[in-house]
């Protein structure tokens, strides 16, 4: 055998240093050369203002892992490419990864991609089981590196003070609502409301928030909130009043279309934000959500151009990273708006 | 003085509260298919609960009760667009296909050519069991 | 001007009645169906519905106590959409 190609994705994790020398060591162990495509794949492209920042810190990883495999490979014949992808198109989940990867790898003729165990692209959680599901749907042969788990010492710290934060944050929360139903003056209410939160915090911290506090953001994003919510109440009439108008006709003129539009916001809280209030203006209705693709039902022609204006995608985006990100084109300028038939549901 | 104000605001919520409550009842009668009639179902009826509550929380005033009230209205403003977005999902995935702007018009329901959208493809077997929310 | 020999809680009263009647009306769907989820969307309406009645008499008849069932009515109505639009997914299964 001449040689081997080998394929690895790369991501901000735990495990990437080790994942690279793993390529190294297993390409080279049947073959004299080895030829290592690193690649880093970003979740948004750069028309999003974060993609910038994204790829610089995709193009810091790319020559940080130069480096390693410089450092690992030695004597031995490595030669190396590396590429940033998803540049051009979104990527939304495992699929558009496994699918992305597969491009690359036909184009270079890759035969085998090494996947780092914690990978982890972008914002979303891990998604190395169903990633892999898709490669092998893709037809692309993989092998997980063998590495040995944690160390790094600052991120378990991080972590700790980050379970501290929850902590705190769902205990005010539940104490606070407590106090509401109760009586805040009321001796007994105060105990017993320390006690409930307490046992709210300690059992449910981990489930409630799925994605990590930020000590400054975090309140940032509650105080944008309280703006978000009267323009979402107006938004509401105003959907509403047309609603109204439409189905007190007699004649009814309704045009039921089914839609999908392709958000660009984070999944978890930001993303059920979104769909929470398509759903709340009346004429439209989001019937899934999978990962940033939203499937919604709209009732008549003007809601589901107010939809594809995606005013609230950006107000959204404003409450969750500022002002800056919510100037971005919207779902129809973007392409990423389209009526599709009922029987794709 | 204020309390003429009071007492005319409590009036003009609860009015559109029943208005909107209303046209959620026309429309879960009148719409065609179960995701046409979660929009009136589902939204149009939060607007209309939401209002009758502002009402509600007005005429209490200050007091503990009233704190109650507002929790209710913010309570309901969140579950009931998740409930009507588990229900439409759930209707998807036990496979109800909905009427669309060009399928509605062959199984006699009203009206609905206006604004049909451009490219809104196949939209075969009105023999589907369950677009027939107009018959029942 | 507050026209004269009109209270407030015989609003809230006629209010509620009146409510009442957009409930009976929307019944018909939970009872006409035709699909499951029809009569699941026509429940979850009745149910905030409820509530809303059940606001609007705590204020009328003056008995604020109303509320906290209400506030439970809420709650158990959400969980109940919740729950059972998961079972009709998958049938017989957990939820």
């Amino acid at each position: 055998m001449a040689g081997n190609r080998v394929l690895v994705p790369l991501s901000d994790t735990v495990t990437v240093r080790q994942t690279v020398s793993y390529a190294v060591r297993s390409g080279l162990e049947d073959a004299d050369s080895l030829e290592v495509h690193l690649v880093v794949a970003l979740p948004h492209d750069t028309e999003v203002p974060e993609g910038d920042e994204q790829r610089e810190e995709a193009n810091q990883l790319l020559a940080r892992a130069r480096r390693w495999l410089a450092e690992d490979a030695g004597d031995a014949d490595v030669t190396v490419e590396s590429a940033v992808l998803g540049d051009d198109e979104y990527l939304f989940g495992p699929r558009d990864y496994a699918d992305a990867f597969e491009e690359y790898a036909d184009e270079h003729g890759v035969d085998l991609v090494v996947i780092d165990p914690e990978y982890k692209p972008g914002v979303t959680s891990s998604i190395l089981q169903p990633l892999e599901r898709e490669l092998d749907a893709a037809g692309l042969s993989y092998d997980e590196a063998a590495v040995e788990r944690p160390a790094r010492h600052e991120r378990l710290v991080g972590e700790g003070t980050e379970r501290f934060d929850r902590y705190f944050a769902l205990f005010w929360i539940s104490f606070g609502f407590y106090l509401v139903l109760g009586d805040p003056t009321y001796w007994f209410d105060l105990v017993t409301g320390v006690a409930v939160a307490g046992i709210v915090s300690a059992s449910l911290a981990n489930v409630t928030f799925s994605f990590p506090l930020d000590r400054i953001e975090s309140p940032i994003r509650t105080v944008r909130f309280a703006f978000y919510v009267p323009y979402l109440i107006w938004e509401i009439v105003k959907a509403n009043v047309a609603i109204s108008v439409v189905i007190l006709r007699p004649s009814m003129p309704i045009a039921p279309t089914i839609t999908r539009v392709n958000t660009r916001v984070r999944s978890g809280l930001p993303l059920l934000a979104l769909a929470n209030s398509i759903t709340l203006t009346p004429g439209t209705l989001t019937v899934r959500a999978n990962d940033q693709r939203l499937i919604v039902h709209t009732l008549i022609p003007s809601a589901r151009e107010d939809l594809f204006d995606g005013s609230l995608e950006r107000a959204v985006r404003f409450v969750f990273n500022g002002r800056e990100s919510a100037r971005i084109p919207s779902p129809r300028e973007r392409g990423d708006a389209e009526i599709i038939g009922g029987d794709e549901l | 003085m204020i309390e003429a104000a009071r007492f005319w605001a409590i009036v003009v919520l609860v009015v559109a509260g029943l208005f909107f409550t209303f046209v959620s009842a026309v429309g879960v009668i009148r719409l065609p298919d179960i995701y046409a009639r979660a929009h009136t179902a589902s939204q149009t009826d939060t607007l209309g609960a939401g209002l009758a509550l502002a009402a509600v929380a007005l005429a209490l005033g200050w007091q503990q009760a009233s704190v109650y009230t507002v929790l209710l209205l913010f309570f309901v403003f969140i579950t009931n667009p998740t409930a009507a977005h588990a229900i439409a999902r759930s209707a998807a995935e036990t496979g109800i296909e909905p009427v669309t702007a060009d399928s509605a018009t062959d199984d006699g329901s009203p009206d609905s050519g206006t604004g049909a959208p451009d490219r809104n493809s196949s939209e075969p077997d009105a023999g589907s069991d369950v677009d027939g929310g107009e018959t029942a | 001007m507050i026209p004269a020999g009109v209270s407030i809680e015989e609003i809230f009263l006629l209010a509620a009645a009146l409510f009442v009647v957009l409930a009976i009306v929307m019944f018909y769907r939970a009872v006409a169906g035709p699909t499951t989820q029809d009569r699941l969307l026509a429940v979850n309406v009745l149910g905030t519905n409820t509530v809303v009645i059940l606001a609007l008499l705590a204020a009328g008849l003056d008995e604020p106590w109303f509320l906290d069932i209400a506030l439970i009515y809420a709650l158990l109505n959400f969980l109940m959409a919740v729950a059972i639009s998961k079972f009709t997914v998958e049938r017989g299964g957990v939820l």
